[in-house]
């Protein structure tokens, strides 16, 4: 619980910065380094600016990316959402998730935006520029999200920013699960920045660490904010979360091959009986948990970004307060009074260096993360390209609450799920239980038109297990709708588990979400069946020919008219033997004239 | 199409064609058996090549070793302390040391019922999660404490446990890896991979608690032996005949002979010069394992899955230390890594006769075939015989068609003697898969017993319900067409079980209703040689096994034996 | 056992046994069923009883069961099943349901037989026609035919089709023209091809009307056929539309057969063709299988006028090759007609062959579509190819019938013949 408090407290603070200063467009960037069980550390970057909605309805931008504006004003586009995201959160060891999974996106890119139109074709249609825009912005393939690949959720998503209740908006929601995201999205992300990562937490930023991370998450969200007081804002947040495992990043880049250690600096386990110079126990897994900023990211901080607003602290760092931290002089340490967390004023213009040496003890390496709301894990069922099945594993760890969520799947068409077979049963008990399943919302694909939507609306007990299964089929495709990898199989998007929160009051806009965590299961691989890609010219001329003896035969008997063997002309075999017959007899007759 | 065919039915009236359908069949038995043994020759038989170019076998360094063996002989202490416990208590004792690698474990219990006996026991596994990767695709490592010998695998789970440490420090793995530490090498396998594809019974086997993606692969190692080896022998074969994908066997030769210089072996050839009589040799061997279909490693309950598996097991004294054996597997590893999608070029119908020569269907499927249509030929000839008016044709045909037209045929005895003989067959089937150990033999001895006398009390009930010779010219005739059938569909599942099934039931095709009492004996007592219940006894007193344990193992295994019944009963036609 | 005198205990025992036997498939192997609906050579996209229950799913639950591209079967059905205790819950009506369909169509299949349509038409009688089958052999033949056995465990909706059509030819034999039109276009609606039998199924009627009122005009009486098949599936189409509440049933059922949007692998020709087939040409080629499918309508009606009971048999068998989704079902309806020729059997020079061809396409066909789909040795064009040879062999069988029914005919005008060799120029 100790540092979700501190999360909330931290996020409060700069909610309150704004809230002072609404009417001015300000700019303000935040760093949080978070020590995570298993030699791991949470980077969670959070970049926010605003400028006035008139100031952006004039074409005058401030500190509002103009690119992006320009995208929104052209597109429509009232709220927008994009995600890109790789790698998987194990939450068995770290964890509740950073922004309590709201700023987070499943494998892949994911998009979703409140587009103002009147109708849905127009809709689709804004929906349509915006994702070929943005797609050539981030140098991602958004624009694969086509009709087949876009659904309009109706349960799981609600718009976080403030919108009049006048205009008509449509939600349309889209994700690339086989897109793989790498450094070319990182740069125009930066791009975005005030301070485009010269200077600042944004120095720290570098692709090789970036991508080489077990998890990371980059995400941008735009709403617009309307305090009570002052006019609306339109606010501009950009995320990056990353996990980072210390072991490896602290390797020489010039030579990261994790070749053996030699033998006497491997930590052994000297309790063994058996322990000698050539046997070693290796001692358990909790090394290298020292680390400095440099180490970790392969450079020092760039001060800070003159254009940030000084109130907010740059740099936080959580870790108990016992555990000894070492800085770069000027650099003033701030402990909170939650007793995990604390800040780092940077004055401008220095180079931070950051050192956190081994702790004697092992209680103040980390603070224990606390357990999430929710555990997902989905998987397929079944074996062989026919059919199949897939299976949600949901488990409640609070001993006492019941939790109540939303579960999303948006598959492709050529999964034709049984919705009749869906059903969610209690671990330990041999029938389903209807009463688990509240509410469902089912779009059911067109084939090479629309996807599978399902929404349900559920609940897992407190202190237990839900397993929800359906089956599906898997349809065979025409052979130029495979990809050139056709028998690596489909990637089938995460599913989006929004768990809702109980008591929905709204206070404030910007954490007033009704959802109290978001989580998302890992993508599948769906293998179909697959035609023999080589053959069409064969099949066609088999299928043809079949068809045609039979044709053929058919009206062969039927214009013929009988006749006695003995009658009319002479026909088939006989006739080719007789020919053979006189063929020889005049080759024989040539031979024995010469 | 039907000009064509009337014109070859000018030649069904020649009685010149009637005399020749039983030569034309027996060639076909001798040609297929011919075909067979001209396979080893480099003129029939191919060089491997690697075809899914992603494997890039042996390309990669390998690093495994240096300080690593000092682990691996810390972890070999903690195993040899184990020896001889319980299932429970060595997973006890290994769970930890796998966490302490830092991967997530988990166990499954399973319980299967076999021939009265039972077969339970705790698998242990655990997921090294792919850095950045996401649980779409898995490679297995599978070390099992006792291997099909029953010999304690004293090398391979410390090698095992070593290789995984060393992988967690890798950053380049785009699959998961399994490690799964079974009690035995054939129930602890097949248990987890149903309940993997969730194929299992609830009832004896649980479901597994944590789960990756799509298996992409596995191999085993069964290193029970103690020091060093010389070369490592790679057993392929599946359950049921079925077979690996070759490009693993190839990368796998490919990595450990061309890069790390081990020695490989196939089929229990310890001694391969690469002459045709080795090469028919390990042929012959292979075509008897597939045949026998039984499981021969911890490898064989993945393939019918579709996930291609083999296990590696050293032998031989040698120099290469437990450490070649760890880079063997790290090559193949960083192989299957690089795959993109799911193995499916290359061959999966294959006989290996040497590491890098094979045969694949198109070649040596044809022997098979052949022994199959002598069936049909003779199917097809006895029906065209049987429309001939024979001399003692029925009145019927006798009324209606004069003489050169074909006679009317009765069909209704012959196809439910046909139908009858044919469910027959299940019954065997069920008894021996169903019945205790013990009951075993005593049920054999009997149903042998029966075996032998039924075809004759049938043939005399035929004689005395006044049946014609058309009727038992159709009973043989659509016995064979029955039998053909099965063979041919058989072989392209089974190649091997079908060829051997085919030249057993071979004198099915020849036999007649004799007049002399002497050939009536003489063919009875060969037909009886070659049923099965004779074939059983042979096999047994050949591997000096006694009949109990081949069962055990047939009702253990799978019930490829079902598949024999078409034989059981033919004898019949020597009457 | 030819003409044997039927008592009405044999009959009794013979639909109690086959309705025991099914039974007893169902209860005792309880797993069967499903095993058998999930088979491809069973139940096709336009006849699967999984997609069945999905459709009443969505059907009950307001959803549009069209919206969707699973459910391609015919409206009426929703309510026809939704009366229906759930098959999860209490599968035995379901299983009641199945069995006294394939009663029924085995004893319009019997009032056919019984008829002797096949042997002696208005305008046709064979010398050979004293030598056939009674119909409860031909009734026996068609209810322990292992393919109608397998279709009514698998639950295929197409038994619904093959008891509209042989209850249509059933009245029309009878002389209930009426009757035998809505019958046949209750076939239509609920799988479209049987519309293609109407011109035999017409003629069928007119010769076969009572003498009593008997029309003399043939247009006249095509066009009140004509007339009524019309009507009566613009009151279907209503009462579909009425139960659905818009039309967008009709292009998710019949459009789907048209345009072979699913392409589910079965036992025809058309499956694999279409996967492999270049999108220029995929809508030309789908126009011409349609246009040779119907092609053979014409020229049997016109050739074999004068038995248009063997028309439809002809057509049945050639449907069951060449129409979109084909199953193992409409095999069994073309087999339960075959016997109906016992007297042309020994004009027949193939049977052996044909038998023998299908008899290996269905046994070679599981095992490779096993070694494509789920041990991934061999790759579709195993399964592909058994379906080639079974089309070839049922097309054998087709030919060859034909060409003694013909033969049977000609025999009638040069009676020295019978038996003789002879040629076809």
């Amino acid at each position: 619980m100790g540092q979700l408090l501190s999360f909330l407290w931290l996020s409060l603070l700069s909610i309150c910065v704004f809230s002072s200063s609404t009417s001015a467009a300000d700019y303000h960037e935040q760093l949080n380094l978070r020590p995570l069980p298993q030699s791991a550390l949470l980077a969670s970057f959070n970049f926010r600016s605003n400028t006035s909605v008139s100031e952006f309805e004039k074409g005058n931008f401030r500190f509002f990316p103009r690119s992006l504006g320009q995208i929104l004003q052209h597109a429509g586009t009232r709220e927008l959402h994009l995600r890109f995201s790789l790698g998987r959160w194990d939450a068995e060891s770290w964890g509740a998730r950073p922004w309590d999974g709201a700023r987070e996106g499943g494998t892949g890119v994911e998009l979703w935006a409140w587009l103002e139109a009147d109708t849905d074709k127009e809709a689709d249609h804004k929906w349509l520029t915006l994702t070929n825009a943005l797609s050539g912005l981030f140098c991602a393939s958004l624009n694969f999200i086509d009709g087949t690949r876009t659904t309009r959720p109706v349960m799981s998503f609600q718009p976080e920013g403030d919108h009049s209740t006048t205009t008509n908006m449509h939600l349309l929601y889209g994700v690339l699960p086989h897109e793989v995201v790498c450094t070319e999205n990182l740069t125009p992300f930066l791009k975005l920045l005030p301070c485009k990562g010269k200077a600042g937490i944004a120095s720290l930023l570098d692709g090789h660490k970036l991508f080489d991370a077990s998890w990371q998450s980059m995400a941008i969200d735009i709403r617009p904010i309307c305090p009570l007081d002052g006019e609306c804002v339109l606010q501009i947040e950009q995320t990056i979360d990353m996990v980072l495992d210390i072991d490896r990043s602290k390797r020489p880049r010039d030579n990261p091959i994790p070749r053996p250690p030699a033998g006497h600096d491997l930590p052994c386990d000297t309790s063994k009986p058996y322990h000698s110079h050539d046997t070693c126990f290796p001692a358990d897994y909790t090394a290298h948990q020292d680390w400095s900023l440099t180490q970790i990211f392969g450079k020092t901080m760039k001060g800070t970004c003159p254009l940030a607003d000084p109130a907010v602290p740059a740099l936080c760092l959580q870790v108990p307060e016992s555990r000894s931290v070492f800085v770069s002089e000027g650099v003033r340490e701030k402990k909170n009074p939650d007793r995990v967390s604390r800040c780092f004023d940077i004055p401008p213009s220095t180079h931070l260096e950051m050192v956190l040496p081994t702790p004697d003890d092992s209680a103040s390496i980390s603070v224990t993360p606390e357990a999430p709301l929710l555990y997902a894990e989905r998987s397929f069922t079944g074996h062989g390209q026919e059919r199949g099945g897939v299976q949600t594993i949901l488990r409640n760890p609070s001993p006492d609450t019941e939790v109540e969520f939303i579960y999303m799947e948006s598959l492709p068409w050529f999964m034709r799920i049984y919705l009749h077979t869906m059903e969610a049963r209690v671990a330990g008990q041999s029938h389903a239980n209807k009463s688990l399943i509240q509410q469902v919302y089912y779009r059911p694909a067109v084939d090479r038109a629309r996807g599978t939507q399902l929404e349900v609306r559920m609940r897992v007990p407190a202190d237990s297990t839900v397993f929800l299964t359906y089956d599906f089929e898997k349809s065979i495709l025409r052979y130029t709708e495979y990809p050139p990898d056709a028998n690596r199989g489909f990637d089938v998007a995460a599913a989006v588990i929004t768990i809702l929160d109980p008591h929905q009051e709204r206070q404030g806009s910007v954490s007033g979400r009704f959802a109290a965590y978001t989580l998302r299961t890992t993508s599948l691989l769906c293998s179909l069946p697959t035609p023999d890609f080589s053959m069409p010219y064969n099949v066609i001329i088999f299928t043809s020919t079949a068809i045609a003896l039979a044709f053929g035969g058919i009206f062969n008997i039927l214009v013929r008219r009988f006749v006695a063997a003995d009658e009319g002309p002479e026909a088939g075999l006989a006739v080719v033997l007789g020919r053979l017959k006189g063929r020889l007899m005049g080759l024989v007759k040539g031979a024995v004239k010469r | 199409m039907p000009r064509l065919l009337a014109s070859a039915l000018q030649l069904r009236r020649d009685p010149r064609m009637l005399k020749l359908p039983p030569y034309l069949s027996l060639l076909c038995i001798l040609a297929g058996v011919a075909w067979l043994f001209l396979l080893p020759l480099d003129q029939y038989s191919r060089r491997t090549y690697i075809s899914e170019n992603a494997l890039l076998p042996g390309q990669v360094h390998t690093y495994f070793g240096g300080s690593d063996q000092n682990v691996f002989r810390a972890y070999k202490h903690e195993a040899n302390e184990l020896v001889g416990k319980s299932n429970a208590e060595f997973n006890d004792k290994l769970e930890p040391i796998i966490k302490g690698i830092g991967l997530k474990t988990a166990r499954q219990n399973f319980t299967y019922h076999a021939a009265g006996q039972t077969f339970s026991g705790e698998n242990l596994y655990a997921i090294l999660q792919a850095p950045r990767g996401d649980a779409t695709e898995a490679i297995v490592l599978v070390a099992a404490w006792e291997n099909v010998k029953g010999e304690t695998n004293r090398n391979g789970i410390p090698l095992a446990l070593t290789l995984l440490r060393y992988f967690k420090r890798w950053s380049l793995w785009s699959k998961d890896i399994i490690l799964l530490i079974t009690p035995d090498s054939i129930a602890g396998p097949q248990a987890w991979v149903d309940a993997y594809h969730d194929a299992h019974d609830p009832a004896r086997v649980s479901s597994l608690p944590l789960k990756s993606g799509l298996l992409q692969g596995a191999i085993a190692i069964d290193y029970a032996q103690e020091g060093r080896f010389d070369s490592v022998h790679i057993v392929y074969d599946g359950v049921n005949g079925q077979l690996p994908n070759l490009d693993l066997i190839n990368s796998i030769v490919n990595i450990a002979g061309g890069q790390m210089g081990i020695g490989v072996a196939l089929q229990e050839m310890w001694h391969h010069d690469n002459g045709y009589p080795d090469r028919l040799r390990t042929m012959l061997r292979g075509m008897l394992k597939q045949g026998l279909g039984l499981a021969s490693g911890p490898h064989s309950s993945f393939i019918p899955y579709h996930v291609d598996a083999v296990t590696l097991r050293p032998f031989g004294e040698g120099w290469q230390d437990e450490m070649a054996l760890g880079r063997v597997v790290e090559g193949s590893f960083r192989s299957l890594n690089n795959l993109l999608e799911h193995l499916h070029q290359s061959f999966f119908f294959y006989l290996l006769m040497q590491r890098e020569r094979f045969v694949s269907i198109g070649t040596y499927l044809p022997s098979a075939m052949a022994v199959a249509i002598n069936f049909t030929i003779m199917a097809i000839a006895l029906w065209v015989k049987s429309g001939q008016p024979a001399e003692v044709t029925t009145p019927k045909s006798k009324t209606e068609t004069p003489a050169p037209a074909t006679a009317e045929r009765d069909l209704f005895l012959p196809l439910g003697v046909v139908t009858l003989i044919q469910s027959l067959a299940i019954i065997p089937l069920y008894l021996f898969n169903h019945v205790p150990e013990s009951a075993l033999t005593p049920l054999f001895l009997a149903f042998t017993l029966l075996n032998t006398l039924l075809p004759p009390t049938l043939a005399h009930l035929l004689a005395t319900s006044n049946t014609t010779l058309q009727q038992y010219h159709l009973i043989q005739s659509f016995s064979l067409l029955l039998l053909g059938m099965f063979l041919s569909s058989l072989a392209t599942l089974n190649f091997s079980l079908a060829l051997i099934t085919g030249l057993l039931a071979a004198p099915l095709s020849f036999v007649r209703p004799y007049r002399s009492t002497a050939a009536k004996v003489a063919v009875s007592v060969l037909l009886n040689a070659v049923s099965p219940t004779a074939v059983v006894l042979a096999a047994a007193a050949y591997w000096g096994t006694d009949v109990t344990t081949v069962l055990r193992e047939a009702a253990v295994g799978w019930h490829v034996c079902g598949t024999y019944s078409p034989v059981v009963v033919y004898p019949r036609h020597a009457q | 056992m030819d003409g044997a005198k039927v008592t009405p205990g044999r009959t009794a025992g013979l639909y109690a046994g086959a309705a025991v036997l099914r039974l007893a498939i169902f209860t005792l192997f309880p797993g069967i069923p499903d095993l058998l609906t999930g088979r491809v050579e069973i139940s096709t996209p336009v006849t699967s009883f999984k997609r069945l229950q999905e459709g009443l799913f969505l059907y009950n639950h307001n959803v549009s069961p069209y919206d969707g591209g699973v459910y391609h079967q015919a409206p009426l059905f929703l309510p026809l099943f939704s009366l229906l205790p759930s098959s999860a819950s209490l599968p035995i009506f379901t299983y009641l349901l199945y069995i006294a369909v394939d009663l029924l169509s085995a004893s319009a299949l019997w009032r056919i037989a019984d008829s002797g349509e096949s042997g002696s038409s208005a305008l046709f009688t064979s010398p050979r026609r004293e030598k056939r089958w009674s119909g409860f052999v031909i009734a026996a033949l068609f209810l322990l035919n292992p393919f109608t056995v397998a279709t009514c465990i698998g639950r295929s909706t197409s038994v619904f089709t093959t008891c509209a059509i042989l209850h249509a030819v059933a009245k029309a034999v009878s002389g209930a023209p009426f009757g035998a039109m809505v019958a046949l276009s209750f076939a239509s609606y609920l799988s479209m091809y049987p519309l293609l039998l109407l011109p035999p199924l017409v003629l069928l009627c007119y010769d076969r009307q009572r003498s009593g009122r008997a029309t003399k005009s043939m247009l006249q009486f095509a066009g009140t056929c004509t007339a009524t098949v019309a009507g009566v599936l613009s009151v279907l189409f209503q009462l579909s539309y009425l139960l659905t509440g818009s039309w967008e049933f009709l292009p998710s059922t019949y459009g789907v057969q048209l345009t072979l949007s699913d392409l589910a692998p079965n036992v025809g020709l058309w499956w694999y063709f279409f996967i492999e087939m270049f999108d220029s040409f995929r809508s030309f080629f789908l126009a011409v299988f349609w246009l040779h499918l119907s092609s053979y309508v014409a020229g049997l009606t016109v050739r074999i006028r004068r038995q248009p009971l063997v028309v439809l048999t002809l057509l049945l068998g050639i449907f069951n090759i060449f129409k979109p989704y084909p199953s193992i079902s409409d095999t069994s309806l073309f087999l339960a007609l075959v016997p109906l020729y016992r007297h042309v059997f020994p004009l027949m020079r193939y049977t052996f062959v044909s038998a023998a061809v299908v008899l290996y396409a269905s046994c070679l066909g599981p095992a490779f579509y096993y070694l494509w789909i789920y041990a991934g040795s061999g790759n579709a064009n195993f399964f592909y190819a058994i379906t080639l040879v079974w089309g070839l062999g049922l097309s054998l069988l087709v030919c060859d019938l034909m060409f003694a029914v013909l033969r049977d005919e000609w025999e009638v005008e040069r009676p020295e013949m019978a038996g003789k060799e002879i040629r076809q120029i």
